[in-house]
């Protein structure tokens, strides 16, 4: 089964559901650490995780016939955003530093929701996918069926 | 080649390109977020027309589709031209268009096994 040609139309949109799930992941990652001001090792704030997504030709999943086509996608890392959060005026915190400013993470709440809104409903759109190929095929299979 | 023979080939090729097209439809989907991506399509249907409008079904067997790349697509700020909304239309029109070459062929079957066993 994994050699056929014809189910690795599945295998394209799998690739897309990994990686939109992988997205949520980390956007589920910078939310959680929105407010981290000292990483375990003792430096200073969370750093905002980006994924990287690349695509992949039909040839990289072995499409020999139709190595044109794309083949899906690939997470190709997660990388890590090197701009400034913001400072906060917090006399008295822990991190604070010689003026009473923290430095806190470069993660946009906001923004990152809408990440994920954006990732959940690519999401659908790859399960979709993958229902309407589970379709074509049940009807291929009754072609000729009385 | 009698005609019934070329017409069910003719329709396994519609098959073949729809499939395709489900394919390459898939391929996009999952490159939604792909930063510089572009889009591809299947071009089949005007060369597959012309084709036909000659009345030549040899001809029209002949023609290939062929999976190209969308430069004209407005592009966004990452690079990609992918729209969800139009690739989910392409999707569902896609496999209605499938499901239509399906029944038809189904019928066209029965039709020719209703003429081999001389029942109507």
């Amino acid at each position: 089964m994994d050699n056929n040609e014809l189910f690795r139309h599945f295998q394209i949109s799998a690739s897309g559901l990994h990686a939109e799930r992988t997205r949520m992941q980390v956007i589920a990652k910078n939310i959680a650490n929105a407010q981290v001001t000292r990483m375990a090792d003792g430096s200073g704030p969370y750093r905002r995780k980006e994924v990287v997504f690349a695509h992949v030709m039909g040839r990289a999943l072995g499409l020999e016939g139709r190595a044109d086509v794309p083949g899906g996608v690939r997470v190709e890392g997660v990388v890590e955003a090197d701009d400034e959060g913001p400072l906060v005026y917090r006399p008295g915190h822990p991190d604070a530093d010689e003026n009473g400013n923290v430095r806190m993470p470069n993660v946009d709440v906001s923004g990152q929701m809408v990440d994920l809104l954006m990732a959940s409903r690519a999401y659908e759109a790859n399960l979709n996918s993958i229902r309407a190929f589970q379709e074509m095929m049940r009807q291929t299979l009754g072609i000729g069926r009385q | 080649m009698s005609s019934v023979e070329n017409e069910l080939e003719l329709m396994g090729k519609l098959l073949d390109v729809a499939a395709l097209r489900h394919r390459v439809i898939a391929g996009n989907l999952s490159n939604v977020n792909t930063p510089n991506y572009r889009r591809y399509e299947v071009k089949f249907e005007e060369m597959f027309n012309d084709a036909m409008k000659d009345g030549e079904i040899a001809r029209a067997k002949d023609v290939q589709p062929r999976v190209i790349q969308d430069e004209d697509s407005p592009v966004r700020e990452d690079g990609n031209n992918v729209t969800l909304e139009r690739e989910v239309g392409d999707l569902m029109k896609n496999s209605l268009y499938f499901e239509t070459l399906t029944h038809l062929l189904t019928k066209k079957i029965s039709g020719i096994r209703n003429a081999i066993s001389g029942r109507a």
